[in-house]
């Protein structure tokens, strides 16, 4: 185990790896400030870079764009009032207010350092938690995995977007998808209507790219609606300084917050589906319930900075204990972590960490590092960011499709993923536009060949089809994905019954 | 039951559409599944999972007609309001298009050349017309169409489409 930790850590503390993890962060940061560019966006143009590098080094690459990326959307939330990604909408709220009244400086630093403690809570419950929860995925049999996925799907699919329906349905279309090509089994070839494009099947950061990257974009071009938030025009002026020495007093003298809104963050952060989008809300609405002044938030308060940006620097850690302890992205982010490590040959699953135990710690190093990085620069470069906030859209967009299209032909140096890719952005725009949530429909390609897989498994072992009921953790995770439908469906119903009840008192 | 009008109705029109042809099109592949050769070696064949999965999507759109039905009924809107919709989108099709033919193009032009065509006409296209606008439109159209070329070729040996000419 120590020769495993000193082998990450000697690795992750190469002079170049840091050159390219403080490169990779500020990248991050920048990506996220830039509104309408997205976390897992800035991941995947990313991925093409890090093949050519060693597996620890592009790892710590990526997840530097992560962490920083996760700090990134406070840039433009406190200095334009627009949510640089959706992580950082809680932090609007308090950030511009304080930066208009001429504090900017005070609201980035407080929101930097509350990221950076956040980080380093989750990297910590990252570090105690993953190991034990992998030495226990190791005994779980193809039964327990199958319940795992169904689980992790119908929690993805109620907790994202408006409509449980339409989350299952976008789940299983994602698995469908997963089915085209070689069955992951025998091998066997299956739905390719003779098509030589579809021989192979589509990889599933074809379909990631497409789906999450192409369709924001596509987004950002649609005229613009009143529900949006609109930008305060002006760059915000004052006091840039970021008065560090005094921020780090101010949170550290009330650490409550900045604890319950990390802590909630992991948490979140570890449940499929649930990101860092809505850890920050949460986080947010924890610390106003718990405050003594709640009427000061959402006027400059800066413990609404600090639990915004704790909450959601938090879920990065989070995220990752599925990922490494079981093999199961929670999120689109998550998932292509999972590709760059997949690229160099290593399998992902609970014997990851069994088998790879220096890659799992330079993972832990390499957050670690990151934080400190997202920091610093962010400190030291704030007024800087305030200029590159201003790109504007005509650039923006075509020049990450292009990255896009450039990272989609990297994957497998194969033109035909191009045309898929062009197929797949046009049917996620669709789906977007009609209210399809997109993230259970990727991970339902990254899912449904272990579900496949895990099925056809337990087949093979015994025909007894009773056994996913009648073994304790595969029915518990069976019951749980069906409470969190009929919890879905309940508040649904609870929430409609509100609105009615409200439409009924203003109308009378 | 409650009635929307006919501008409120064109989304749920259009997901009431979506959930047929979804319905439909799991069917086929069900059926297509249910084709595919039964496997001496285990009991549940190739075609049996993915069956399962279109089986799934197939009544879970079913149900979300029904669903749509009962709770707001059948929602009226006019090809006049899909049309104005979809003039409104008038931006994002032509980008589409845009990135369409550029796609298309890349393995016949190669990489450079079609990602310099694609990015300044989409500036050209996006951007307000002014020479500022020009001069930036063809500054980052250069640099990132053959920035990456040469990033890719030299740094990383990944070498990106060559013209076929």
């Amino acid at each position: 185990m120590t020769d495993a930790f000193l082998v990450a850590l000697g690795g992750v503390t190469e002079p170049y790896t840091l050159l390219l993890m403080a490169v990779a962060t500020f990248a991050g940061i920048v990506a996220a400030a830039i509104p309408g560019f997205t976390i897992t966006m800035a991941i995947v143009l990313t991925l093409p870079l890090t093949f050519a590098m060693p597996p620890m080094q592009g790892i710590a690459v990526m997840l530097s764009v992560y962490v920083g990326g996760l700090s990134g959307g406070l840039f433009s939330a406190a200095l334009l009032g627009i949510p640089g990604t959706p992580s950082s909408v809680a932090t609007t709220f308090d950030a511009f207010p304080m930066a208009r009244q001429g504090n900017p400086g005070k609201a980035l630093s407080l929101g930097l350092f509350a990221s950076f403690v956040g980080s380093i809570i989750s990297i910590a419950v990252l570090i105690v938690a993953a190991p034990p929860l992998a030495l226990l995925a190791v005994k779980l049999g193809p039964w327990e995995y199958f319940a795992l996925i169904i689980f992790a799907l119908t929690v993805i699919a109620s907790l994202v977007g408006d409509s449980l329906i339409r989350g299952l349905i976008a789940g299983l279309i994602g698995i469908g998808i997963a089915t085209i090509g070689p069955d992951p089994l025998m091998g066997r070839e299956r739905f390719t209507f003779g098509y030589e494009i579809l021989t192979a099947g589509i990889p599933f950061l074809v379909v990631l790219i497409g789906m999450y990257a192409m369709s924001q974009l596509l987004s950002e071009l649609e005229p613009a609606t009143g529900d949006r938030q609109p930008s305060s025009g002006a760059l915000i002026s004052g006091d840039m300084r970021p008065h560090l020495w005094q921020t780090i007093k101010n949170i550290l003298l009330k650490p409550v917050n900045v604890i319950r809104s990390s802590l909630l963050g992991v948490f979140i952060g570890a449940v499929p589906g649930a990101g860092s989008s809505i850890s920050n809300l949460l986080a947010y609405d924890q610390a106003k319930r718990a405050s003594k002044h709640p009427e000061t938030f959402g006027k400059g308060e800066p413990q609404g900075v600090v639990a915004s940006e704790s909450g959601n620097s938090s879920t990065v850690g989070g995220s990752l204990i599925p990922l490494i302890a079981l093999g199961i992205p929670g999120s689109p982010a998550d998932a292509v972590l999972m590709a760059a490590i997949m690229v160099h040959g290593i399998s992902i699953g609970p014997r990851l960490i069994l088998d790879h135990p220096d890659l799992v710690y330079s993972m832990f190093i390499a957050m670690a590092i990151a934080s400190v990085f997202m920091l610093v620069i962010g400190v030291i470069l704030m007024r800087a960011f305030l200029r590159l906030l201003n790109v504007p859209k005509y650039i923006v967009v075509p020049v990450v499709l292009a990255c896009c299209a450039i990272g989609t032909y990297t994957l497998n140096n194969r033109l035909s993923d191009l045309y898929l890719l062009a197929c797949i952005g046009a049917v996620g725009y669709l789906l977007k536009k009609l209210d399809y949530p997109l993230a259970p429909l990727v991970l339902g390609v990254v899912l449904g060949p272990i579900a496949e897989t895990n099925l056809r498994r337990a087949f093979q072992t015994s025909t007894d089809w009773t056994l996913f009921f009648t073994r304790p953790i595969s029915a518990l995770l069976l019951t749980l994905a069906v409470v969190s439908v009929i919890y879905s469906i309940y508040s649904y119903m609870k929430q409609r019954r509100l609105m009615a009840q409200r439409l009924e008192a203003t109308s009378k | 039951m409650e009635r929307r009008n006919t501008e409120a109705a064109l989304i749920p029109t259009l997901q009431l559409l979506s959930y047929l042809i979804i319905a439909l099109g799991a069917l086929f592949m069900a059926f297509k599944a249910g084709s595919l050769p039964a496997s001496r070696w285990e009991p549940m064949n190739a075609g049996t999972f993915p069956q399962i999965i279109f089986f799934s999507i197939a009544i879970l759109c079913g149900m979300a007609i029904i669903f749509e039905f009962s709770k707001h009924g059948l929602p009226r809107t006019t090809f006049c309001i899909a049309w104005r919709s979809l003039i409104s989108l008038k931006t994002v099709i032509i980008n589409l298009v845009l990135f369409t033919v550029y796609m298309v193009a890349m393995p016949i032009a190669g990489f450079i050349i079609s990602t310099f065509a694609y990015l300044l006409t989409t500036q050209l296209y996006l951007a307000p017309r002014k020479p500022t606008t020009v001069a930036i439109a063809i500054f980052v159209a250069i640099l990132f169409s053959a920035g990456p070329y040469y990033l890719f070729s030299e740094a990383f040996n990944i070498y990106l489409p060559r013209a076929q000419w």
